[in-house]
């Protein structure tokens, strides 16, 4: 019986494994696009939108357009809930077919990013995982356009201070985060600055079992009585954070959040109250773009997505952000195809489209994306691109653009790029460092 | 017929108490281990491996390690996750202090200091009992994973606050790492799985193991017949922490390859708890069959709609998979609620009388 | 010196130089060992007639919760949905005394733990197919109770008190106060606490084992709700709730399996303790985030002395 049991299991399990491959046994000319999504568990509520704008924008072109060239994108989804387990799990699962590790949680990027200089595998994380990863020569494989976390923590920095951080000086920052490794990401950054231009800077961790409970943090702050509180929250942090603002009185227009903390649905919450939040954005919806009616036309009315309707996430800027999220990986298939002459790309090839990404005015409008996505571009020795961003608010209904496109103070950034990327190669020696890249 | 055991005759009261009484049981040992060490590294594919080998022998000696404590000796601990991140933890720092250490000496230390910090927070039971007990375990879950996250010189003050485990050779052959080979890995596993267990199995026949069973069954009772209880208690603590740490330190240098702190929250205590459980607790056997229905059958699950061509969103499988796990343990403690090695025994008793049907 | 000065006289010093912010804190405190209380609650009165450890709790939290919003985004006005909810939390006491409980009478209590734990995986993926992960905003205004908050001005400083953590408080103490007056005065409530006390006795005089476990687990539904309209009222309803049922476990311990009172007293004690030493030792010594731990801690110290807790009932153990 032990060994009946160990054997069938897993004589069916090592048989499994390759018939279910076999199963979705992909037809000659669709390209296996893997995403590690959660639409369980706690963080679900923010991903279960970003993961529609995905699907959506992938079903719409091989609807409208049959693919790219003629090659259907083939979007799957591999469940992880946000468990590193689980995703670990997904990324061996897909390996095999996808060209493309969207990992999805700065966790399960910090645990796939050594494995994909073996696999050969890149990994688009668009605007999270490491910040560091804007070192293309040390993180080959890994790309995190159009914005790093420390870019997003340099613009709002910007933007509060009105252009000009020694402004700053004597006030008190209070750094609102979730405890985990994407919370903690901007701090070194967030340090730095504060010793150069003056200002007191207040780490407050959340921890995961404290999402919905905040209320210490939030006395914290009513105590500490701090001029600006920064947030960097995800899933169900952002709800509990934000109804505890209003909750405490803390003035909304002192409050900003990162991209991953403007989920529309969040400050449905509290509506009117919420007015005056703000959070940084690399992109901003535009339900009248032709892309959206694209998608709205092939996709929504035809009844294939997911999307809630009732709550109008058409709108939101976390869907319309999955569709941009997409087109990224979109153009980068289209630029390894142009580039190798091939339709069925593979995923070095791939990796070296995701390398020259090219979003600027002429391609934005042309892909009909207008006014959803600052102009940007990548190269090999930089993954990251640096699009900027705008400041959205929230008017208590919907977040509207409430500044010019912002740039990051790249004099402060780079050299801790730099550091942090040959701290990471030291650490996981031998590392290989890219040679061929020359700029 | 396969278990006629005519002509095995014990002839003394140690061959009755043989760790094989019947020859059989050994032939069928040696086949899996013939299975574990040459079939499977010849078949399986690198998903196997990763997904479905290595993490049972890893949750297998972690539910051993519990096993010792709970089944054996009577402590139900929920503390477990906890202690596998000290062995990490501990693993990692020893790494980076020492490079050059072979990792084997590595592992085999960090053990030593789950086993100290299992024996601390054991102090307790010598007051506490049951659930209290459970309870209190429950502090050094929640104790420990907070210090993981707040005490930055244990993750060498990475800013990411996590752990990466570096290239670690043995011997010419990388055998940890990124760069290492799933099979290598495997190999490695294996056999520390094997020397624990070997351990594991003496242990617990012999004289402690009885001093701890004793305990179990009725400490009150153990005490009058001069077993020193706080002995009794801490050695179970200092063993079964000593085996969780090392395990703990495998899942993070030989599977994860890299570790944050709330990866050794309390969903891994319970889910090491209920390999123990549904494989039996007091049995050594049952932490091999429990990891496998625990840890692999949700794997195995979530490809058969695939496999079926059944179109399911993923979300929907992984929803279905968790009622299904939930249902499989209600039906199993339901059916069998000393757990599969109890099931295995009766099969056996079976197979033994057969084709007698008492 | 200035770790002594750190941790026993500048936590003193800003207790009594913000008095206003000391209330606040106190009032915070209060609100979530209210919460903890009626979480706990649930645990004991399962654990009193069943000797069950329930670890369900925290999910039935979230699943009444989610049934009532579900139902309501169905359409159902919220007076409908409320009794509906009610009606659905019986079935599932009923389904659960039928699949789970009555196969396994007579097991070790360790194996009813872990059937509990079987059944909150269960409830979480069936939820999750039913109702969806996204967190969703509790109905708070369409259940009649008041969102605005109530402002003080003492010592010159200024504490908010909101007018639904006041309802929850006041519907705990209603609920508690019926509870009590049903466990004590009715001869089903008689019931429950005789089978607490020896089942085998209460088996005798032909008090029914199974209506009894029905009855309880469907009141341990109907606190579940109760938790679960103020929780989600906060923070919206998500399954990220189910993790509070983390925090009843430390009250457990320092009041007693077995205490109603326990239960109550603990949860109130550890709510404002664990509060207190956030704010004014956690934060500025050890960086915050203490609520995880503190309460066990506490906890354990107190079994130290008490194995029992505060108020559980004497174990005497014989050979």
């Amino acid at each position: 019986m032990r060994n009946l049991i160990k054997t069938t299991l897993l004589s069916a399990a090592i048989a499994a494994a390759p018939l279910a491959l076999a199963g979705a046994a992909w037809a000659q000319d669709t390209l296996s696009l893997p995403n590690l999504s959660y639409r369980t568990g706690p963080f679900a509520a923010t991903g279960i939108p970003l993961m529609n704008g995905q699907r959506d924008y992938m079903l719409m072109l091989n609807e409208r357009d049959g693919g790219v060239n003629g090659v259907l994108l083939g979007y799957e989804e591999c469940e992880t809930g946000y468990n590193t387990e689980k995703g670990v799990e997904c990324y061996e699962k897909t390996k095999a077919t996808g060209i493309v590790t969207q990992p999805w949680s700065t966790g399960i990027t910090l645990q796939v990013l050594p494995k994909s200089n073996v696999d050969k595998i890149p990994i688009l994380a668009p605007g999270y995982g490491f910040s560091a990863m804007q070192d293309g020569k040390t993180f080959q494989w890994a790309y995190n356009p159009p914005a790093s976390y420390w870019d997003g923590a340099s613009m709002i920095l910007q933007n509060i201070s009105g252009g000009n951080l020694d402004s700053l000086k004597g006030k008190k920052i209070a750094f609102l985060h979730l405890d985990h490794p994407f919370g903690k990401e901007p701090i070194p950054l967030f340090q730095a600055m504060a010793e150069k231009h003056g200002f007191s800077f207040l780490p407050i961790p959340v921890g995961l079992s404290e999402m919905q409970n905040q209320s210490a943090q939030w006395l914290q702050i009513r105590r500490e009585k701090p001029d600006f509180v920064v947030m960097w929250g995800w899933g169900a942090m952002n709800a509990g954070a934000i109804t505890e603002a209003v909750k405490t009185k803390y003035p909304m227009n002192q409050f900003v959040g990162i991209w991953w903390s403007s989920l529309d649905g969040d400050l449905k919450l509290v509506g009117e109250e919420g007015k005056g939040y703000r959070s940084i954005s690399w992109s901003f919806p535009n339900s009248q773009s032709p892309v959206m009616q694209d998608v709205k036309k092939y996709v929504v009315d035809a009844g294939k997505s997911m999307i809630n309707k009732d709550a109008g996430e058409f709108e939101w800027v976390f869907y319309q952000r999955g569709i941009l999220i997409s087109a990224m990986l979109v153009e980068g298939i289209k630029a390894a195809q142009a580039n190798f002459n091939t339709k069925v790309i593979n995923a070095e090839q791939l990796r070296w489209g995701l390398e020259n990404l090219k979003f600027d005015d002429a391609s934005i409008k042309s892909l009909g994306l207008e006014g959803m996505i600052p102009p940007f571009s990548t190269s090999c020795a930089n993954h990251t691109g640096h699009s900027g961003g705008w400041m959205l608010e929230w008017d208590g209904s919907k977040f509207v653009k409430a500044s010019d496109l912002l740039q990051a103070d790249r004099a402060a950034i780079d050299p801790l790029v730099t550091s942090e990327a040959a701290k990471y190669a030291a650490a996981n020696a031998p590392w290989p460092v890219s040679t061929e890249c020359k700029m | 017929m396969l278990y006629r055991i005519a002509g095995q005759y014990k002839t003394s009261y140690a061959a009755d108490h043989a760790l094989f009484p019947v020859r059989q049981d050994a032939y069928l040992l040696g086949f899996i281990l013939v299975m574990a060490f040459v079939v499977f590294p010849m078949t399986a594919s690198e998903f196997a491996f990763r997904a479905l080998l290595i993490p049972v022998l890893i949750y297998s000696l972690a539910a051993l390690g519990l096993n010792i404590l709970t089944g054996y000796a009577g402590q139900l601990s929920l503390g477990t996750g906890a202690f596998m991140g000290v062995g990490a933890y501990a693993c990692y720092k020893i790494v980076t202090i020492f490079p050059e250490l072979n990792l084997v000496v590595a592992i085999a230390l960090s053990g030593f200091f789950s086993a100290a910090v299992g024996v601390a927070f054991g102090l307790p039971s010598l007051r506490i009992k049951g659930f209290y007990l459970a309870i209190a375990t429950l502090a050094a879950q929640f104790f420990l994973v907070w210090l993981f996250q707040k005490w930055s010189w244990l993750y060498n003050h990475s800013s990411s606050a996590a752990i990466q485990v570096p290239n670690i050779d043995m011997f010419g052959i990388t055998v940890a790492g990124p760069t290492a080979r799933a099979i290598t890995q495997y190999y490695f596993v294996l056999c520390v799985v094997c020397a624990v267990t070997i351990f594991a199995i003496n242990i617990t026949r012999g004289r402690i193991g009885r001093i701890w069973k004793s305990v179990r069954d009725m400490d009150i009772a153990a005490e009058l017949v001069g077993i020193n209880l706080m002995k009794a208690k801490l050695t179970a603590f200092f063993v079964s922490s000593y085996i969780v740490g090392v395990a703990g330190a495998l899942f993070v240098f030989l599977w994860r390859g890299a570790a944050e702190a709330n990866l050794f929250e309390i969903p891994l205590s319970f889910r090491v708890l209920f390999i123990a459980i549904i494989g039996g607790l007091g049995s050594i056997m049952g932490n091999y069959l429990g990891a496998i229905l625990i840890v692999a059958l949700p794997v195995v699950l979530s490809t058969v709609p695939a496999a079926l061509g059944v179109p399911i969103a993923s979300a929907t499988a992984e929803h279905l998979n968790i009622m299904i796990v939930g249902a499989l343990i209600i039906t199993f403690l339901i059916l069998e609620p000393h757990g599969l090695a109890q099931l295995w025994a009766t099969i056996r008793e079976k197979f033994i009388l057969w084709p007698f049907p008492h | 010196m200035n770790l002594l000065e750190g941790i026993f006289v500048k936590p003193f010093q800003d207790m009594f130089g913000a008095p206003d912010f000391l209330i606040q804190v106190l009032w915070e405190g209060l609100v979530s060992g209210t919460l903890y209380a009626l979480i706990a609650l649930g645990f004991v009165l399962i654990y009193k007639s069943s000797r069950i450890f329930n670890f369900a709790q925290g999910i039935m939290v979230v699943f009444a919760a989610l049934t009532l919003v579900g139902l309501h985004e169905r359409g159902l006005p919220a007076w409908v949905a409320l009794p509906l909810t009610l009606v659905v939390m019986l079935i599932l006491a009923v389904a659960i005394e039928r699949v789970v409980l009555r196969p396994l009478v007579n097991q070790p209590d360790i194996i009813l733990f872990m059937a509990t734990i079987g059944i909150t995986l269960f409830l979480i993926g069936f939820g999750e197919i039913v109702f969806g992960g996204e967190n969703k905003a509790m109905i708070t205004s369409q259940l009649g109770i008041p969102t605005g908050s109530l402002e003080f001005e003492p010592f010159g400083g200024f504490v908010s008190i909101e007018q639904r953590d006041l309802t929850t408080v006041v519907g705990a103490i209603v609920l508690v106060v019926a509870l009590l007056v049903f466990l004590n005065r009715s001869k089903m409530g008689r019931a429950i606490r005789a089978l607490g006390d020896d089942h085998q006795a209460a088996l005798s005089v032909g008090i029914s084992l199974s209506t009894i476990w029905v009855l309880v687990w469907f009141i341990a539904g109907i606190i579940a709700l109760a938790t679960g309209i103020a929780w989600g009222s906060r923070a919206g309803v998500s399954f990220a709730l189910e993790v509070i049922a983390y925090k009843a476990l430390p009250v457990l311990m320092l009041g007693g399996l077995e205490s109603v009172t326990g239960a109550i007293v603990g949860g109130l004690m550890i709510g404002v303790a664990e509060k207190l030493f956030e704010i004014y030792w956690g934060q500025p010594l050890l960086g915050g985030n203490t609520e995880t731990w503190f309460a066990y801690v506490v906890a354990l110290m107190v079994l130290l002395f008490r194995p029992q807790g505060l108020f559980g009932e004497k174990i005497i153990e014989r050979v």
